[in-house]
């Protein structure tokens, strides 16, 4: 999963957009920096009674427009190298959707799968006892990300509270909701990246009442944002997962695959569609494709064979540099993964806010707040993209970055 | 963030208001001829009252529109109906919780332009 020199790719990226903004060399330098980088040791007791010790990261890219924010990864291709480039993707993702938190990543060397839910414990309650004067409701706030999930940030409330000595459930966001976590925070990514698709027909002008929807991914994102485009009353012709995929032109429901999913079977199963190899998946000809899997899948040697309208990008980076030129040159439009995927942060500043506040809103207001969020960071990144003539990840790109390094301008430089 | 104007202004007044706040970016309005009355109860300058209140003719318009264009909507209605006297009307800005195109079931600001 690690991409090869992630950190040096984000870079480059990272380099073309400021050059495009004709930022100073200061400034420049300053937000190619993470502020700050934390390596920890976690001596862990394992369950057989020996002592393992894993390595531990927490990067805070940048914080001048609030407290870090970002996802904790347990994994073992984890590296120092991709938590700074994550880190650093937070920091525009959050300043894209204009929600008031800087960027931050973290991980720990891991394999979850191979660990007893002891040895997690234990492993968890040790790096945040490593990194707790890092992390806190106003300095940086740690979510759940690949490895991780609402128990492990159930944990971290939990030492980071006996830590302080009262209950702060501001420190962290995904925790389970009786411990103060947000209505709606489970489909939240999968919504946002609903109202992103609505947003997009819009503005392209697309009428249709049914769409036909190609979904590579049935985890959390592919999942949920199946079964919500399926409400709306569109189709869903395909979906993949690592087992294969599915195709049926009449549509698949997603509640029934899910239902047959949890029975333990394997998606490609499925007896109420036909079966196609999942890297098929990409050719078929749909109104919306959204990959909601992995890193990379969408690449220079299947870009071209793609026959979707739009590509909603649910899953982090999943399109490479080289397949961009081919989907730009082919006219497909791109809802690029920071402006795409933002419905997660964004819920999560919603549960941060709810934990500060010690007051709790409703699904249904939770929402209403994330749509507003979502539509207006679709508009502000598809005007700059009219207005600037420039594709749609390049103009959250530059969206996110230009907002950043106007707050470094405003705050300057301490002392 | 969706808002709701609704305005109470002088008969007269509507065909010059129609047109501007459609020049303003309003896609949709709905209109109705009311009576009711304000502060004067609706007593004209100079009249003497002869019962506790009057019922002027008036027109409701109502309108949904984005929180951005408020400021625009609502200073075009007051310019253009102002006019020096009671009984000019009156503007309420009311928060909109949601709205859905019938036809198309797209919800929010899509359903509106």
């Amino acid at each position: 999963m690690a991409v090869e020199n992630m950190w040096e790719i984000t870079l480059a990226r990272l380099d073309k957009i400021m050059e495009m903004l004709s930022l100073s060399e200061g400034i420049k330098k300053y937000l190619r920096e993470p502020r700050k980088t934390i390596e920890v040791a976690i001596p862990v007791k394992m369950d057989d009674g020996s002592i393992e010790i894993f390595k531990g990261y927490r990067v805070q890219h940048n914080t001048n427009r609030g407290p870090g924010k970002g996802g904790i990864r347990y994994h073992q291709d984890v590296n120092l190298d991709e938590v700074k480039a994550l880190a650093m993707l937070m920091t525009w993702k959050c300043a894209v959707v204009g929600i008031p938190f800087g960027g931050a990543k973290g991980g720990v060397i891991v394999d979850p799968t191979r660990l007893s839910s002891g040895e997690i414990e234990r492993i968890t309650r040790r790096y945040i006892y490593e990194i707790i004067d890092n992390i806190g409701p106003e300095k940086d706030i740690p979510a759940p990300d690949v490895g991780t999930n609402s128990k492990v940030m159930a944990w971290i409330m939990d030492t980071y509270s006996m830590g302080k000595g009262y209950s702060v459930p501001g420190v962290v966001t995904g925790k389970p909701i009786s411990l103060g976590g947000s209505q709606g925070r489970e489909d939240a990514t999968s919504r946002g990246c609903v109202y992103s698709i609505l947003s997009t027909l819009k503005v392209l002008k697309i009428e249709k009442h049914t769409l036909d929807i190609v979904i590579q991914g049935f985890g959390n994102v592919g999942s949920n944002a199946a079964k919500i485009l399926f409400d709306l009353g569109h189709k869903i012709i395909a979906i993949s997962d690592v087992t294969g995929g599915l195709i049926n032109k009449k549509g698949i429901n997603p509640y029934k695959l899910g239902e047959y999913i949890s029975k333990g079977e394997m998606l490609s199963g499925y007896p109420e569609a036909d079966h196609i190899e999942g890297s098929k998946i990409f050719e078929i000809e749909c109104d919306v494709l959204v990959p909601a899997a992995l890193e990379n899948q969408i690449t220079g040697s299947n870009a071209a064979k793609i026959k979707a309208k739009i590509i909603a990008e649910g899953a982090n980076g999943p399109t490479t540099p080289d397949a961009d030129k081919i989907l730009n040159e082919n006219k497909i439009f791109i809802i690029p993964d920071i402006l795409c995927n933002a419905g997660g942060v964004t819920v999560s500043y919603f549960e941060w806010v709810q934990g500060n506040l010690a007051y709790f809103w409703g699904k249904r207001e939770v929402n209403l707040k994330l749509r507003d969020i979502m539509e207006k960071a679709f508009y502000d990144v598809y005007d700059c993209c009219v207005v600037k003539k420039i594709d749609m990840r390049t103009a959250a790109s530059i969206l996110g970055v230009s907002r950043v390094a106007e707050a470094v301008v405003l705050r300057g430089i301490y002392p | 963030m969706l808002k709701k104007i609704e305005c109470f202004i002088q008969p007269f007044k509507l065909d010059a208001v129609m047109d501007a706040i459609i020049e303003a970016g309003v896609e949709g309005i709905s209109m109705s001829e009311v009576k009711g009355f304000g502060r004067q109860r609706g007593f004209l300058k100079g009249e003497v009252p002869n019962k506790l209140v009057k019922l002027l003719p008036k027109v409701k318009l109502e309108m949904v529109i984005d929180e951005e264009k408020i400021e625009e909507v609502t200073k075009t209605l007051v310019k253009l109906c102002q006019t020096g006297e009671f009984g000019a009307g009156k503007i309420f800005v009311l928060p909109v919780e949601d709205a859905i195109r019938i036809r198309t079931q797209e919800s929010g600001i899509s359903a509106i332009v």
